[in-house]
Parts: C-alpha cells; sequence; structure tokens
C-alpha cells in the first residue's frame, strides 16, 4: 500500500527534456520557510490517498507521452517502501527520477545500486559549510550535514545523471554562498538556480520578500560558470 | 382608420415629375428643422414626402397623407425647433399607424442615441481585445453600430438577421458587413508588382532590397486591413523572402527580422488604433509544392533558380526570427503581432538542422509563448494562410503554386451556430435535435450566400467601388478571386450542448465525447452537402468566439433561463459567463494536457479551419526540450492540427519588470499599476481589454500544475 498524496498526470517542468508524470508523497524531515508544499508537509493527512490503480491506468493509456515518473514530496526518502514503489514504475518501462534534500544517504544508494531510479534531483539548501546557514534555510534546530554530504557524494560517483538544485532566496542566500556551493558540488555536476516566488510559503513571513530579479540569477550563475559542469537558472 | 396599399417600384422618371409637383404645396410656416447637413431649415412638409418617395415603395397619395398627418402632429405640439432624425420616427410612427410596416422598413434610420455615443467615445469598447481606446477606435465603433444595423436590414434576409438577433446563429464583423472576412496570400503579389495600389498617392516599382521589400509587405497588409474583417495572413514567409537575402550577415539578418517583427507589432495606428491581426507562415524545409517554382528575386525578376536553392537564407532568417521573438519588446514582454505558424511536415524530420532549430521555437514557446506549431502530416500539399483558413490545395492550386502570386485566398465570412440551443430546443429528442442541426446549417448557408451576392456587387463596381483594392486586376484577374472564396461554418459551446442533451460534458463519459463527435461529423456532412447544393465551399471551423460566447450565453440565460442555468459557465453572480469555445472540453477541469491535445485532436480531421489546442503554462516555464518532446509526440501520435503554449504575464507599467503569472501587484516594487497579459481565444492580449466573459474564463482557465 503506497501512501501517495498528490498526482499531477502531465509536467513538462519536473526533468529536463522528458515529460513527466508526477506523484506526491507526504511528510517531511525539514521546514524550509520558502517551501511551497507545505500543506503536504506540515497536514498530510487533509489529503485524500490516490489509488495506484487510478495512476497506473492513467500511465498505461498515455505511455506513448510519458516518458517517466517523478516522486517527490515532501521528502520520498522518509518512506520505506520507495524501492518498491519505483520498482513498480521501472517494470511498466517508464523512467523514474525522484527529488530529495539528501538526508537519507543510505536509501539513495540503495534505489542507485538497485538500477530503481534513472535520475536525481537533490536540494542543496545553503552553503555546507556553514551550519547555521543550513539550519536557518531547513528551518530546524539541527542539520545532518555529514548525511547531506554523503549523498552529494553518492550521486558524484555513482553513473546515473542528477542535478543539484538551490532555491534562491533573498536574505538566506547571497552570490557568495551560491559560489561556495558550486565549488563544493564541483566539476562534475549540475547545478540549477531556482528563484524563490513569495507564495504560500510555509512560513508566512516568507510572503513579504521581493525575490532576486532573474538577471541577477543570470548574473550569480555567471560568475560560478567555471566551477561546475553546467548551471542553470530555472523560473 | 385608412388602410393604404403599396404601389410597388415606379421609374425614377415619374418621381422626378411628381417632385416638380410637389414644391406647390409648399408649406411656409415658422417652424425650424435641425437637418443632418448641419444647417436649420424651415419646416418644408414635402421634405417628408419627397424622402418617402425617394426611399420607400409608397404611392405619391399615400406619402401626401402622411406628410400631412406628421405636419399635423408637430404643430399640435408647439415647438420651434425639431430635428430631422425626430421627424423621420414620427413618419415611422405614422406608417406604423397606417398598417405599413414594408414602408417603415425602408424608411428607418440608423445611428445610435446620444447615450450611446457619449459611452462608445468615452468608454473603452471590449468587444474584440485587439483594438484599443482612442479616437480612430471609437470612430470604429460607431461606424461598426451603424453598419451592423444596415447589415441586418438590407444585406441579410428578415430570417437570417431575426436567427442572429436571437441567438440562434452568430453573423460576426457585421460591423464590416461590406468586407469579406480573412484574407491570406503570398509575399510573391508585392515582388512581382511592387506597391501599385488603386487610389494610391504614389506607385513604387518592386523592391531591390530586403528592407524595402518588407515595407511594401506592411503598407500592403496595412492597406488589407483596410479591405478585411478579420487576420492578414501571409503564406511560407521565409522562403519567399529567401532570395532578397543572399549574401545578408547575421547582423543585418537579426535587423531585417527586427524591422518585420516591430512594424507589425507597432502598427496600432490604422483602422481603429489596431494593431493589423497579422499571421506569418513559416517553413523549416521547403514545402515541396515550391521546390521547383522559379524564384522571384530583386527588381521583381526571375533569378533563374529554384526555391529549394534559397535554404539557407531561409533557414538563417527564420532563426533570426525566432531569436527577435525571444528577446520581446523593449520591456521583454512577447510580441502580440505578427503571430508565427511554423509548419511542420514529414519532412521536417528529416530536414538537417531540425533538432536546433525545434529547440530554438520551443524556448521561445516557453519564455514568450509566441510560436504556433502547425501539423501538416501525410504526403498531400496543406496550406494555412491564416489563422483561420487552412485546406489541402487542390489540383488547381497546384498548378497555381507555379505562380505562387495567385495563391490568393480568403474566407468570406463567418457564421456560427449556437450549439448549446439546439439541445434546449430538442428537449431531449435525438432526432430532434439532428433535424435542428440541420436547419441551422441551411440558415448558415443562405446567410453566406446573401453575403456573397453583397460582396459581388461591391466587386462589381470595380475600381470606382469601395473594394477597389479588391478589384484591381494586376495579373489579369482580380485580386479576390471569388472563385476560391470559402464560407465558414462555426460552432459554440459543443460541451454545453451534449451535457444539456446527454446529462454530462464532454470529459465525463466516452458516450458524451462520441456523441459530441457525432454532431461535428454531422455538422461536417451538412456543409458538404450544402456545397453540393449551393457550390460554396463551407469548412468547419473552430470559431475564436472572443465576444461571441459571452452573447450567446447571456441570450440563452434570457430565452431559456432554466436549461441554460445548468450548463452555462463562469460566474452567474459577476455576470461573466460563457459557453465553452467550438469543441473545446470544459477548460476549469483538471485535464491534463496529454488528454487535451489528444482528445481535442479527434475532432480536428473534421475541422479544416483553425483548430488549435492551448497548452496553458500559466506561470510555469518548461525546459524547451520538453516542449521539444511534447510537439514530436503530437505531431507522431496524435491527429491535433495545431497546438500552441500559452504562458501568462504580469507587466508592472511603474518599475518596468515583466514576471511570469498572473498577479495584483508587482512582486518588485508593490504597484498596482499592472498588466496582464496572456492569451484570448488565439492571440494574446492586455487583460484589461477583455470583455466579461473572459475574464469569467481566464479565472476558471485550469492550468497542469506543473506544465
Amino acid at each position: 500500500m503506497f501512501n501517495i498524496k498528490g498526482f499531477i498526470k502531465t509536467s513538462l517542468v519536473d526533468w529536463d527534456g522528458k515529460i513527466t508524470s508526477v506523484i506526491f508523497l507526504p511528510n517531511c524531515n525539514f521546514r524550509c520557510p520558502f517551501c511551497h508544499n507545505k500543506e503536504l508537509v506540515l497536514n498530510p493527512n487533509e489529503f485524500e490517498n490516490i489509488s495506484i490503480e487510478e495512476i497506473d491506468s492513467f500511465l498505461l493509456e498515455n505511455k506513448d507521452f510519458v516518458d517517466g515518473v517523478v516522486i517527490t514530496g515532501g521528502e520520498p526518502t522518509l518512506h520505506k517502501n520507495l524501492p518498491e514503489l519505483c520498482k513498480h514504475f521501472k517494470e511498466m518501462g517508464l523512467l523514474v527520477k525522484i527529488d530529495t534534500n539528501g538526508s537519507n544517504p543510505e536509501m539513495l544508494k540503495h534505489l542507485i545500486d538497485q538500477k530503481l531510479i534513472d535520475y536525481v534531483a537533490m536540494d542543496i539548501k545553503a552553503p555546507l559549510s556553514n551550519v547555521k546557514k543550513y539550519c536557518n534555510s531547513t528551518g530546524l534546530e539541527e542539520v545532518n550535514i555529514e548525511n547531506i554530504k554523503k549523498s552529494i557524494d553518492i550521486l558524484r560517483k555513482s553513473d546515473i545523471d542528477f542535478e543539484f538544485r538551490t532555491t534562491v532566496v533573498p536574505t538566506l542566500h547571497t552570490a557568495e554562498d551560491i559560489a561556495e556551493i558550486s565549488r563544493f558540488v564541483g566539476q562534475e555536476s549540475k547545478l540549477i538556480l531556482q528563484n524563490f516566488t513569495p507564495r504560500n510559503t510555509l512560513n508566512n513571513e516568507f510572503t513579504r520578500i521581493k525575490p532576486y530579479e532573474r538577471e541577477e540569477l543570470k548574473r550569480m550563475a555567471e560568475i560560478v560558470k567555471g566551477y561546475v559542469k553546467d548551471i542553470k537558472v530555472r523560473g | 382608420m385608412i388602410k393604404m396599399r403599396d404601389d410597388g417600384f415606379r421609374p425614377k422618371q415619374v418621381l422626378i415629375e411628381k417632385e416638380a409637383d410637389l414644391q406647390k404645396d409648399a408649406t411656409d410656416l415658422s417652424l425650424f428643422v435641425r437637418t443632418s447637413d448641419e444647417e436649420i431649415k424651415k419646416w418644408d412638409r414635402n421634405k417628408i414626402t419627397e424622402a418617402l418617395l425617394r426611399e420607400t415603395d409608397i404611392s405619391e397619395d399615400a406619402a401626401k397623407i402622411i406628410a400631412r398627418e406628421v405636419e399635423k402632429l408637430i404643430f399640435s405640439l408647439n415647438i420651434e425647433n425639431v430635428t430631422a432624425p425626430l421627424i423621420r420616427e414620427l413618419t415611422n410612427a405614422k406608417l406604423i399607424e397606417y398598417g405599413l410596416e414594408h414602408i417603415r422598413r425602408q424608411h428607418t434610420r440608423l445611428g445610435v442615441p446620444l447615450y450611446d455615443a457619449r459611452e462608445i467615445i468615452i468608454n473603452h469598447n471590449k468587444e474584440n481585445a485587439n483594438v484599443p481606446h482612442g479616437p480612430e477606435a471609437t470612430n470604429l465603433t460607431l461606424a461598426e453600430r451603424i453598419k451592423k444595423e444596415f447589415a441586418l436590414i438590407e444585406v441579410f434576409s428578415q430570417d437570417v438577421a431575426d436567427a442572429h438577433m436571437r441567438g440562434d446563429i452568430h453573423l460576426h464583423d457585421l460591423g464590416m458587413i461590406d468586407r469579406p472576412y480573412c484574407s491570406g496570400q503570398n509575399i510573391e503579389y508585392v515582388k512581382k508588382f511592387g506597391l501599385n495600389l488603386p487610389n494610391a498617392i504614389s506607385i513604387a516599382r518592386p523592391a531591390k532590397h530586403p528592407e524595402v521589400l518588407i515595407e511594401q509587405i506592411i503598407k500592403f497588409s496595412a492597406a488589407l486591413q483596410g479591405t478585411f474583417a478579420g487576420a492578414i495572413g501571409w503564406d511560407a514567409f521565409n522562403i519567399f523572402l529567401a532570395p532578397y537575402l543572399v549574401g545578408v550577415d547575421n547582423t543585418r539578418m537579426k535587423q531585417l527580422a527586427q524591422i518585420l517583427i516591430y512594424e507589425f507589432a507597432q502598427q496600432a495606428v490604422a483602422r481603429g488604433g489596431q494593431s493589423i491581426f497579422s499571421d506569418i507562415n513559416l517553413y523549416w524545409e521547403c514545402p515541396k509544392h515550391f521546390e521547383d517554382v522559379p524564384a522571384i528575386g530583386p527588381g521583381g525578376k526571375l533569378t533563374g533558380n529554384t526555391y529549394s536553392d534559397y535554404m539557407d537564407e531561409a533557414q538563417r532568417f527564420l532563426k533570426a526570427l525566432f531569436e527577435v521573438y525571444y528577446e520581446g519588446d523593449a520591456l521583454g514582454r512577447p510580441f502580440f503581432f505578427p503571430k508565427p505558424n511554423v509548419h511542420i511536415t514529414e519532412k521536417f524530420f528529416t530536414t538537417e538542422g531540425h533538432e536546433d532549430f525545434l529547440y530554438l521555437i520551443s524556448k521561445v514557446a516557453s519564455e514568450k509563448g509566441n510560436t504556433y506549431y502547425v501539423f501538416d502530416r501525410g504526403d498531400t500539399a496543406k496550406i494555412s494562410e491564416c489563422c483561420r483558413l487552412a485546406f489541402q490545395l487542390r489540383e488547381s492550386d497546384l498548378e497555381d503554386a507555379k505562380q505562387p502570386w495567385k495563391m490568393r485566398y480568403s474566407a468570406m465570412q463567418n457564421v456560427t451556430v449556437n450549439l448549446p440551443r439546439i439541445a434546449y430546443e430538442a428537449k431531449g429528442d435525438d432526432t430532434r435535435l439532428f433535424e435542428i442541426l440541420r436547419e441551422r446549417v441551411e440558415l448558415v448557408a443562405k446567410a453566406h450566400l446573401q453575403k456573397k451576392a453583397f460582396i459581388s456587387k461591391l466587386l462589381n463596381l470595380g475600381k470606382n467601388g469601395p473594394l477597389a483594392l479588391l478589384a484591381m486586376e494586376l495579373d489579369g484577374e482580380p485580386y479576390y478571386r471569388m472563385h476560391r472564396a470559402t464560407f465558414l461554418l462555426g460552432m459554440l459551446g459543443l460541451n454545453e450542448m451534449v451535457q444539456a442533451h446527454t446529462g454530462e460534458e464532454l470529459h465525463e463519459s466516452n458516450d458524451a465525447f462520441f456523441f459530441g463527435l457525432k454532431v461535428i461529423s454531422t455538422m461536417k456532412k451538412l456543409a458538404d452537402e450544402m456545397e453540393e447544393k449551393y457550390g460554396i465551399h463551407m469548412p468547419l471551423e473552430q470559431t475564436p468566439a472572443e465576444s461571441t460566447a459571452y452573447r450567446l450565453a447571456m441570450l440563452d440565460m434570457k430565452h431559456y433561463p432554466l436549461q441554460a442555468t445548468a450548463v452555462v459557465k463562469g460566474d452567474k453572480n459577476r455576470g461573466e459567463i460563457y459557453y465553452t469555445n467550438s469543441t473545446y472540453m470544459n477548460i476549469s477541469v483538471p485535464i491534463s494536457s496529454i488528454e487535451r491535445v489528444k482528445k481535442d485532436g479527434k475532432f480536428h480531421p473534421l475541422i479544416e479551419a483553425g483548430a488549435l489546442t492551448h497548452v496553458w503554462l500559466g506561470e510555469h516555464k518548461p525546459a524547451p526540450e520538453s516542449i521539444a518532446n511534447f510537439v514530436e509526440k503530437t505531431f507522431k501520435n496524435t491527429q491535433n492540427a495545431q497546438i500552441a503554449f500559452s504562458p501568462e504575464f504580469t507587466s508592472c507599467l511603474d518599475c518596468g519588470k515583466v514576471v511570469r503569472g498572473l498577479n495584483e501587484n508587482c512582486i518588485y516594487c508593490g504597484s498596482d499599476n499592472i498588466e496582464g497579459i496572456t492569451r484570448v481565444t488565439g492571440f494574446f492580449s492586455k487583460i484589461n481589454s477583455w470583455n466579461k466573459g473572459k475574464i469569467g474564463e481566464l479565472k476558471d482557465r485550469y492550468r497542469d500544475k506543473a506544465i
């Protein structure tokens, strides 16, 4: 029994180049103040469960369009049966991508080793050298930075495709922070800078923050171009 | 009460003699009349008699009696000044009193009440989102009001006019009754003949340089806009421009693309202050039917090569064009016009460089939304001249293709059938429903024949007539090729019709969906029958229904309140109601884009003109590769004829920033001095210019959360 709380049939924005369906799993161990899926994080029980049969029926009928499934959340790696869910879709001949915050390296390694996923998008919330900043960005008292670093390492050493993502929020991140993140993830990695949108945020205060202008993000990306394999601005 | 009989028509000779007679009876009284000629004249009863005899079939005796009666009435009122319109209406009242309804109709005065004129001059007309507010625009609105009345009284028979006014059908662009609907042509005409327009002050020879050619094309488009109601389209634009681009480097190429786009986009100075509603059709590959056509180059001379020899130039120009679309205007907003229709034929996927080009146009689709992807599947040559007109080339067209300047097509008129009303009238009876559908299609054909007769009359006046431009014969035949004109049969609210008849909307069950398909294929069959019967080609079209979706919903709420309330969409309390456009499924329910593209596409082979599926992007900006992927699958896996991706923008007029999504305030400076921009029916416009029905639709519009 999979605990699925959301299903978007068609997405063109969750996996570059692919047409995907997106599956939302509940709960999260982070409380990022800028999070847009706050209901899924704070009150997941208010959502009805969506049956896997309903999802399968759409996927089977539209296999001529859908390339793969994106499993997101919440934090999907908190779910012990995530490997079964991935396997379920792999067996249907679909590609599988997961979105993660990198807090569960064991699960990540298991999924990769068992060839259950084809792509990973991992969030990097702040420079990894600065625990305080990481705590601010994740809304926690304490963050296990070592686990995050392990996940980064697992991805860099794996043979699957992946991207790191940072949602850039004024008051939380500066151009220097982005530079530091870039240096840390290094030459093997693709980094995506996502613009923050001040709407329906987990911490209400954040709706009052003016986002960086797109040009500003592009400038940040330009500065760190040499540190990473590829850098893109999204949104 | 005396009843009088109409005498029928009299020769003019008799009229003149009678006029001389009448002068003797002139009553000299000190009452003054404000005439429509900006003069104040002394009262003269004979003016009434004269007008009646000049304008109507009334007999002389009857006219005299009526005039005397009107005079009596006016004198009894004890006033010093009357206006000519008042006298006319008093005369009309007398005509009714005497049972002369037929004469009254001929004696009708067209015009607008003072209140309406004030409203029009001061407030914004929102019927067409492409019309800004200004003196030119209100001139257009006022003129259209009169021409609309003229059309309904003079051009159409009473049954057709009544059906329009009741809302059984909608006759589009009545205010432009003296023009055909839309026009699609080829720049070869301008290349070969230069700019040589009837009544022009100066005449230009065929252009020698691409800059000049582009400007001639824009001016010609503006002239055409003056004689057509709707879109002006150009076929295979980049292919035909190419011979002028030999040796042009990339910098100049981009500049040429900018000239073209900015000149079209900023021509908001022409008719009614409107931009020219313009379409340019574009190809990455050389369409088969133009491959061996001798190319016309600078100076209007044959270059000795064929069009397939200029594909390098054609492709480089195309890339430059999309770079300009990608940048947008000075604020980074999308260009509203010209609309770029990129045709994708089977040959596209085997033509070198198509991947990169597909990426580029998909980048534009994601960032600005401009790109229209038009799918021309199979081996039959197809042509899509403007947004509402696409058809497979017949044998005679392929002959024309050898002389592309001859390829001039037009839709004469667009008439839409109010489908939900048919369901209300059929009261659940299948047989009755299809009977009424037949009656309506018959009526549409009748309306088309009447418009055709009227336009033919104007065209026959030749170079001294109002449509001199369309009568010009630079290539030996009139510019307007009547024998190739089409007559559009549109539909509105299939979804609500099916809902009213079966109890389910199109998306709610397979039965409902198939019933919808049955209705449209029946319409197609009926249209084909009309072609047999009346000799007019009547393709089905997805009516853009910018104002019609609102108007017909309002009329049905009035005439069929019980049935209409149950199916009409939008916010009834705010009056923001509408019927779902053409054959679309309910736009407010979460149907994924894949399902929409597939299901909409099932209708497209039946709808030859202007079938299009929108993928509403909202604030999302997909990776171009994902869009390209979606486009290729749509071409290969569905029957869908055309798709476009529609983003939404908020443009701040204070700080000048443009962001994705529709917001109430600028997210940067907080200002509420903003403009929302997205697509209404088929083209981009500013939301503040939308009518109530479309605002209701926008609020309902479902955007795939993540698409």
